[in-house]
């Protein structure tokens, strides 16, 4: 698993190419990732999904926890470009409720900015 | 210049801030020129109608008032012109009506005394509500709170200097009296008008009210007066505020009535009591003129505004009692003293405050019933009441106020139990005022969704092409909790052609579209439980097991991995007293993450006390964290003691015992709580922020549990001096050593440190009221601001408001920086 991160329009995008298992961590998380971005004062997080081709439940525990933290500082953290498979496994085990997902990356970083 | 040495003068007498000398003092001038007029009027109405009609005819002089009130109330309701020209008009109004009373006077026309007291009581009324519905417009409610004091002084020395002049020219000179009232009314339209200039140049002032605006293309919406009473009567708040007011104005009737009716039998001639009311007048509006200056901000910023409420009443309690008892003049004098001085300073203002939390429209409409129409209809209650004494024969006077003393005594309770409703309602609403931005992320997360389940689905697609066996296992779960639902079904069938199972006895043999078979036809899931229990348990399976499990131990190749994965779940569906559980062990420190997982979830079924060590440590890599932490809290409070051995074993690395305080925050009972407050009073800087967050975690889910006061009382002192060091650092870099890496780092640390201080508050007070007022301070509106400080102001203790106020009321950070300096001087002391 390979995590660039860039930013836009003060939102922090993680681009996420691989597979988010266990056994691919090397020396860093995801969630790691995300609270030192949290730590420098970032609040809107977006993971781009579009070259993830799988994740274990290692994976949905490092996504969750990056969602608690950033929550819990009144930050957001959303998903963009998931893979049609991908998301039926999210709906099914009802990570849509919580997650908030959408297919374009442009359409994840407007929604940051409305209703605030 | 001028502004700064204006504000300079104010800022010995009140707490004023840069920028609003002049606007402040505009006010307290306008108060002035309204109150000076009516120092005038007040003893000439008073001596007037005492002389030539008497004071058992009060109650019919009341009566009348509150019913022509009525009829101007819905009158002035309906007029539909800027707030301005309203204002402007009233004046006039004023000004030319009371020069024509002068005439009246002078050619002694013989209904003016009583038409002259309904007017003066509409002028107060009206002119009075005027005055603080611009008070309302200029400032937000937090400077009215802070300045409150400072024109209402204004007001005051207008009336003690207006009832001292009329003192001093009531005998020789008391036609002038009230040519003087109408010039001083002349100049207040000179400086309403300046204000309104000011104000345009400044910030804009809404016109009145605001709502009508938004229909400009439909006309004017007319506001009446059965619309502002429906208004109160709808919100249950604004009932309880016409309520208190109802009451208070009842009681001021009885002790009115009281007073002058002793003071009209020792004095019999017109300008002989016109002097004499100009005195007492005078002298009635010194105290609270000193009171308003120098008492008012400190008593509420001390008491707050419910023990401030009870002030007032408290002490006319203790006036009527004595009367009842003992009904001499002294005590007729000092509840008079006691009414005036507390009602026109800390009872008027503490009535302002309560109309804080109310949205513009509905203050607006809720001032025109409750200020100007129910307080003079609140008189007429009780001038009803007085009523009784004309139609009884006339008693001796002690024997009246000795009755009335009685009948005031029993409304006072009455007043003390609304008081004691409405400002619990008060807080109430100022915190509906605040929405709650967002809750816990882990709540969120544990209300919304089952991650346990979802890490099943996640592992039982995961294992679908790595072992037939796990996926059987997986599949076995899935059943077990009742979750393989057909969506469920569909979804591990997707796409999938690669796998056939053929553990489990062919049970879950597949078709040829689904790897998932229609179980419910074959087998229940009790039955299959049942059955697969019992193979676990026979010896014969414990004897070939084992020597398979031994094999697949010791194996080193690279397919090991699997089995041991396979094992390691195998064992977590025996019992937990199997020997085969022993084996769990050596799995658990496998250093395949994937094989300690599988292991961490068995450890975590079986919950045997030998597991946990190796738990604790498998806190300790980012790969198997939360697996094991999620293990730990199943075992639940049977192990917060080994976890509390552990979080305060300073041989321990900080990295683990941070993981254990996360866990702990998982167990919420009193113990953890408690383990983690003596950890936290330890005073280690490391630990400090996990050891806060796991408390906050405890108490936001379980709100009885009690965090030990002391610890917590002094851990907060000390982040906020922590909080005020970093500030001034964070100052000097921005303004002095230019160092914009710095002040950023400082600026993070700053907003960390703010997040602790409220997590610590949350623990001892109220936590859903602190992080209501906490996520408004941090994201919302200035007025947003305000509320949060005002809710803040309600449930917090006075030496905790002083040190947490200046971090978060709306000052410049220059300004900022000064007051923490200063306070930190003081913190040794704390």
């Amino acid at each position: 698993m390979e995590i660039n991160t860039r930013e836009k329009t003060d939102v922090i995008i993680f681009d996420i190419e691989g597979e988010i298992r266990r056994s691919d961590i090397t020396d860093v998380t995801l969630h790691q990732l995300v609270k030192d971005q949290l730590d420098a004062g970032k609040r809107n997080i977006l993971l781009n999904f579009q070259n993830v081709d799988f994740i274990d439940s290692f994976g949905v525990g490092e996504i969750l926890a990056s969602y608690i933290s950033t929550h819990n500082l009144g930050g957001k953290l959303k998903i963009a470009k998931i893979s049609k498979k991908l998301y039926l496994v999210f709906q099914v085990t009802m990570l849509t409720k919580v997650l908030e997902i959408f297919d374009e990356e442009e359409v994840a970083l407007d929604s940051f900015f409305k209703n605030q | 210049m001028a502004k700064n040495l204006l504000n300079r003068i104010l800022s010995h007498i009140v707490e004023i801030k840069p920028g609003e000398g002049p606007i402040a003092s505009l006010l307290f001038l306008y108060f002035f020129l309204i109150m000076f007029p009516y120092g005038i009027i007040k003893p000439v109405r008073d001596a007037q109608y005492l002389v030539e009609v008497g004071s058992r005819e009060l109650p019919i002089a009341y009566l009348l008032t509150a019913v022509f009130m009525g009829f101007f109330i819905h009158f002035y309701s309906k007029l539909q012109v800027k707030r301005q020209a309203l204002i402007i008009s009233s004046l006039i109004f004023f000004t030319v009506t009371c020069f024509l009373s002068r005439e009246f006077f002078v050619q002694r026309v013989s209904w003016i005394p009583l038409v002259f007291w309904i007017w003066a009581n509409i002028f107060i009324v009206v002119l009075g509500t005027q005055f603080w519905i611009l008070v309302n417009d200029v400032f937000n409610p937090r400077e009215v709170k802070r300045l409150i004091g400072f024109f209402g002084s204004g007001g005051l020395l207008g009336g003690v200097l207006g009832g001292l002049l009329t003192g001093s020219l009531g005998r020789d000179r008391p036609d002038d009296l009230l040519l003087i009232a109408s010039g001083m009314l002349i100049l207040s339209i000179f400086i309403v008008n300046y204000i309104f200039i000011w104000q345009r140049k400044n910030k804009p002032i809404p016109d009145r009210p605001n709502y009508l605006n938004k229909e400009k293309t439909k006309g004017p919406t007319k506001v009446g007066f059965i619309d502002c009473f429906n208004t109160v009567r709808k919100n249950y708040y604004l009932t309880l505020l016409a309520a208190v007011v109802t009451l208070t104005f009842i009681v001021s009737t009885f002790i009115d009535y009281q007073s002058k009716t002793i003071i009209g039998i020792k004095v019999q001639r017109i300008d002989a009591m016109t002097e004499f009311f100009g005195y007492f007048h005078a002298g009635l509006y010194v105290l609270p003129f000193l009171i308003s200056l120098f008492v008012t901000n400190n008593v509420i910023k001390r008491y707050g505004i419910g023990l401030t409420l009870l002030l007032f009443p408290f002490m006319l309690f203790l006036c009527f009692g004595g009367i009842a008892f003992w009904p001499v003049i002294g005590f007729a004098v000092a509840i008079k003293s006691s009414d005036k001085s507390l009602s026109f300073s800390l009872n008027q203002y503490v009535r302002e405050l309560l109309y804080i939390p109310i949205s513009p429209e509905l203050k607006y409409k809720a001032k025109i019933f409750i200020d100007m129409f129910l307080n003079r209809f609140a008189k007429g209650i009780g001038a009803l009441i007085l009523l009784i004494f004309i139609f009884l024969p006339p008693d001796p006077w002690q024997r009246r106020v000795k009755i009335v003393s009685i009948i005031a005594v029993v409304f006072i309770v009455a007043w003390v139990f609304a008081n004691l409703k409405v400002s619990k309602e008060y807080t109430n609403t100022v915190k509906q005022k605040l929405e709650m931005k967002w809750d816990r992320g882990d709540r969120v997360v544990a209300e919304k969704m089952d991650v346990d389940y979802t890490k099943l689905v996640f592992d039982t697609l995961e294992s679908r092409d790595r072992s037939s066996v796990l996926y059987a296992m997986h599949l076995f779960d899935l059943i077990k909790q009742d979750k393989l639902t057909p969506e469920v079904r569909k979804l591990i069938s997707y796409k999938s052609d690669e796998i056939r199972i053929t553990s489990l006895g062919g049970l879950f043999e597949s078709g040829e579209t689904t790897l998932v078979p229609e179980t419910d036809d074959i087998i229940s899931e009790e039955v299959l439980e049942k059955d697969i229990k019992e193979i676990m348990s026979l010896d014969v399976y414990k004897e070939v097991m084992k020597g398979y499990i031994d094999k697949v131990l010791v194996d080193k190749t690279e397919d090991a991995e699997t089995s041991k994965m396979e094992v390691a779940k195998a064992i977590g569906l025996m019992e937990s007293h199997s020997p085969l559980a022993q084996k769990l062990e050596e799995l658990l420190e496998d250093e395949s993450p994937e094989v300690s997982k599988y292991a961490i979830e068995s450890a975590a079924r079986l919950k045997r006390r030998e597991y946990v060590p190796t738990l604790i440590h498998k806190l300790h890599s980012p790969l198997t964290r939360e697996d094991a932490c999620a293990a730990l809290e199943k075992y639940g409070e049977r192990i917060v003691g080994t976890l509390s051995d552990y979080l305060g074993d300073p041989e321990e690395e900080v990295g683990l015992r941070k993981e254990v305080a996360s866990v702990l925050a998982r167990i919420p009972i009193q113990d953890s709580a408690d383990f983690l407050a003596w950890e936290l009073a330890e005073d280690d800087e490391d630990m400090d922020p996990e050891l806060i967050d796991a408390l906050d975690r405890i108490r936001s889910g379980k709100p009885d549990i009690q965090v030990q006061k002391e610890i917590i009382k002094t851990k907060i002192f000390k982040e906020i001096k922590k909080y005020y060091q970093i500030l001034i650092k964070f100052y000097d870099a921005e303004s002095k050593v230019k160092k914009p890496k710095m002040s950023e780092k400082l600026s993070e640390n700053l907003t960390a440190s703010m997040m602790n201080i409220f997590k610590l508050l949350g623990l001892i007070y109220s936590h859903e009221d602190i992080f209501r007022a906490y996520q408004n301070i941090r994201t919302a509106t200035k007025d947003s601001i305000d509320y949060a400080v005002e809710l803040l102001d309600n449930i917090l203790p006075k030496d905790i408001r002083d040190v947490v106020f200046p971090l978060i009321e709306d000052l410049p950070l220059e300004e900022r920086v000064k007051r923490c300096r200063t306070l930190l001087k003081a913190f040794p002391k704390m």
